[in-house]
């Protein structure tokens, strides 16, 4: 009996050991990510992980692999701008039936281990590339801004009916600080002279998941008070200091702040554009670097955008590191301040085949996606349009041999 | 049984036959250990103790704290089960000793089916129902008349609190543990019942004795309450307010370890050490529900002496 249990542990003890070694023969240079030990279980992506070049080259060969002429690309990342994407891939297959594309809901960080990896094509990513990630790969690796998405400001205010309240980046600040605890306090009492506001608590809503958007919306609290809002409340997981007074929450994505904020009154929260005009969200007016409160709209949007392009670089090669705080709280009267762009992440070097067909989409992207925007997207300014099309013909160049 | 020299060539057949799926279930929590300790040591060995007694959360500096977690699921899962097993222990009784036999099966197998729902369905419905309404008349009037008690001492200021958490774990484990401790107080002999009936014992009396009989189940039944409760993750990471400050009150939004992890992990690998940080989370989940279940184990043992051998 004992020694029959004494073997099984033996036995399960050897297994566990060896298993993982079998599994994943390059454990030891999977430091960084779960997600990658997951892609790595078979060796067939083990051996496409190891380089960046030698993972293009078995990209090459797969997209060879495909006989009937068909091009398969595979694209994710960013949920954000998912809706849309998906919607222009749809339109887009519709007219080009021998390009088959995917978009994978992955999120920004996941989608570029992944492109970096290999098992994606082109990813998709709400940041842009971080300087030091983009200056090792600089010559292979493209961003193109493909969207302007925006962050709105919303809550639950009994009593003020349909006004939209107006906000400033020093009182968002302070209401986050923990330091205007009241609805009422005079510093949004001011901006708000026509609006009753009442004595009540103010309930603040955050993020509980790491997430872009609350990156965008402590840089804008920084730019617009960089007295009150330290650079190092400056993040996607931001120790907001309003948590320590028990009068705060977080939810899950955007479901879950969107759940917190309308099932309790007298708070506050920030959402994605999108989600807050897909679920009929009020949405305040935020006062921009110009000092006018301005709403999202399309308009708005561009505004911002095109303030910030002057600062961007002309080539898709370049860096973009910084592109967030240019658009972020840009200069220019009509610019809404809490605006961010979304990335496509590419290589400059393609098989013939999948460089056509990326070449393909993105000047249908330009041509005719950007004018096709679902609401709570707006389409980047001319002058960034010309980043797609500058990088279809550097794949084209560069996959022609 | 030997090992070796077995009786006939079936028995060895056999033995091999059962070796190969017990070993796969053990090298599985071998694995399991294994991995958790190998994610997790980057981060032990960065931050040290303070990965567990620490209350910071920030991933741009990165430094990682644990304990309002590890804190919040003590608190929830107790607040959980102190509600539950009382309850559990009451339908017991009631099914067993005053309830009808057919509306009394009914009932069980109602437990029983709730027992094997999936906890989503709790959660969904908890979140939508839970807050407002524990808001309005359960916290607001014990902070007001039993604000001298230190964990009712904070006046609410939304539902989402470690509170409504625990009374949402309670919502979900009561089936469980009922349908643990009505099994158990089936399964004491039916001479010890008719026993006590025969030296004239009243309803209460039997039920006082056999639910001393019991007294180790329930505790156990108690135990896995807990080790369920405190499993727990997506139902209350939806109402628990997911803020990683050390709470002093249950009136407070607070986290739970399980809630952390799943918040956390499909970005963390943006971050430096967060992955490892939320391992190192695992790891003291895992401890958790181990001093648990030793503890459970040793008062089990104590009651089974206490009672003798019935």
């Amino acid at each position: 009996m004992i020694a029959a249990v004494i073997i099984v542990f033996v036995v399960a003890a050897a297994v566990a050991i060896v298993a993982p070694k079998v599994l994943t023969r390059q454990g030891a240079t999977s430091t960084t990510t779960v997600t990658t030990t997951v892609t790595k279980t078979t060796t067939e992506t083990v051996r496409v992980a190891s380089t960046t070049t030698t993972a293009k080259t078995a990209a090459q060969a797969t997209a060879q692999e495909q006989p009937s002429g068909v091009v398969y690309l595979k694209m994710g990342g960013a949920t954000f701008p998912a809706p849309q994407y998906l919607a222009w891939i749809k339109e887009f297959m519709k007219e080009h039936p021998n390009i088959k594309l995917s978009y994978e809901l992955l999120g920004s960080g996941a989608g570029i281990a992944r492109f970096l990896d290999g098992t994606l094509d082109v990813a998709g990513s709400d940041p842009p590339l971080p300087h030091d990630l983009w200056a090792k790969h600089k010559g292979s690796i493209m961003q193109v801004p493909t969207l302007i998405g925006a962050v709105v400001v919303t809550y639950n205010l009994p009593g003020i009916g349909s006004k939209a309240l107006n906000l400033s980046g020093k009182v968002l600040a302070l209401i986050y600080l923990g330091k205007i605890a009241y609805w009422d306090d005079p510093r949004i009492q001011k901006l708000n002279p026509g609006i009753k506001l009442p004595h009540h608590e103010i309930f603040v809503v955050f993020r509980a998941d790491a997430s872009g958007t609350q990156q965008i919306f402590t840089t804008f609290l920084h730019k617009a008070a960089p007295d009150l809002w330290p650079e190092s409340l400056v993040g996607k997981a931001p120790a907001f200091p309003v948590k320590k007074t028990g009068r705060a929450a977080g939810g899950k994505g955007n479901p879950g702040v969107a759940q917190l904020i309308k099932s309790n009154e007298y708070s506050i929260g920030f959402v994605e554009w999108s989600y807050a005009v897909e679920n009929h969200l009020p949405i305040a007016a935020l006062e921009n670097a110009a000092g006018n409160f301005v709403k999202p709209s399309t308009e708005s949007l561009v505004a911002a955008a095109a303030s910030a392009a002057k600062h961007l670089p002309t080539t898709p090669l370049g860096d973009f590191s910084k592109d967030e705080d240019y658009i972020i709280y840009a200069s220019g009267k009509d610019s809404y301040p809490l605006v961010a762009f979304t990335h496509l992440v590419l290589w400059t070097h393609y098989s013939r085949a999948k460089a056509e067909a990326i070449a393909t989409y993105l000047k249908w992207v330009v041509n005719v996606g950007e004018k096709k925007t679902v609401p709570g997207y707006a389409p980047v300014p001319d002058s960034l349009k010309k980043l797609m099309l500058d990088a279809a013909s550097i794949i084209l160049k560069n996959s022609a041999g | 049984m030997r090992v070796r020299g077995f009786k006939s060539r079936h028995d060895a057949v056999f033995f091999l036959t059962l070796l190969a799926p017990s070993t796969l279930v053990i090298s599985f929590y071998v694995l399991l250990i294994k991995v958790l300790s190998e994610y997790s040591a980057p981060a032990f060995q960065a931050f040290g103790p303070r990965l567990i007694t620490g209350a910071e959360w920030d991933p741009s500096r990165p430094a990682y704290g644990l304990l309002p977690a590890i804190l919040g699921t003590i608190a929830t899962s107790a607040v959980a089960i102190v509600i539950a097993l009382p309850v559990a222990v009451c339908v017991t009784v009631f099914l067993n000793e005053f309830c009808p036999k057919v509306m009394a099966r009914v009932l069980s197998s109602v437990i029983n089916v709730m027992a094997g729902m999936p906890s989503i369905v709790y959660g969904l419905w908890g979140a939508m129902v839970l807050p407002d309404f524990l808001k309005n008349y359960v916290m607001l009037p014990l902070s007001r008349y039993l604000g001298f008690i230190p964990l009712f001492s904070c006046t609410p200021v939304s539902g989402w609190t470690l509170f409504t958490a625990g009374v949402l774990l309670a919502v979900m484990i009561v089936p469980y543990v009922a349908s643990l401790t009505i099994e158990a107080y089936a399964q004491v002999p039916a001479g010890v019942r008719e026993a006590l009936l025969s030296i004239g014992a009243r309803p209460h009396l039997v039920c006082r004795e056999l639910l001393k009989l019991i007294a180790p189940a329930v505790v156990g039944a108690a135990l896995l309450g807990l080790g369920r409760a405190a499993g727990e993750t997506i139902a209350v990471s939806l109402v628990v307010g997911n803020v990683n400050y050390i709470p002093y009150c249950l009136f407070l939004p607070g986290e739970t370890v399980s809630a952390l992890i799943a918040n956390n992990f499909p970005e963390a690998s943006s971050y430096p050490l967060m992955i490892n940080a939320l391992y190192a989370a695992g790891v003291a989940l895992l401890a958790l529900g181990f001093v648990l279940n030793v503890a459970g184990l040793v008062l089990m043992g104590r009651w089974r002496r206490l009672v003798g051998n019935v």
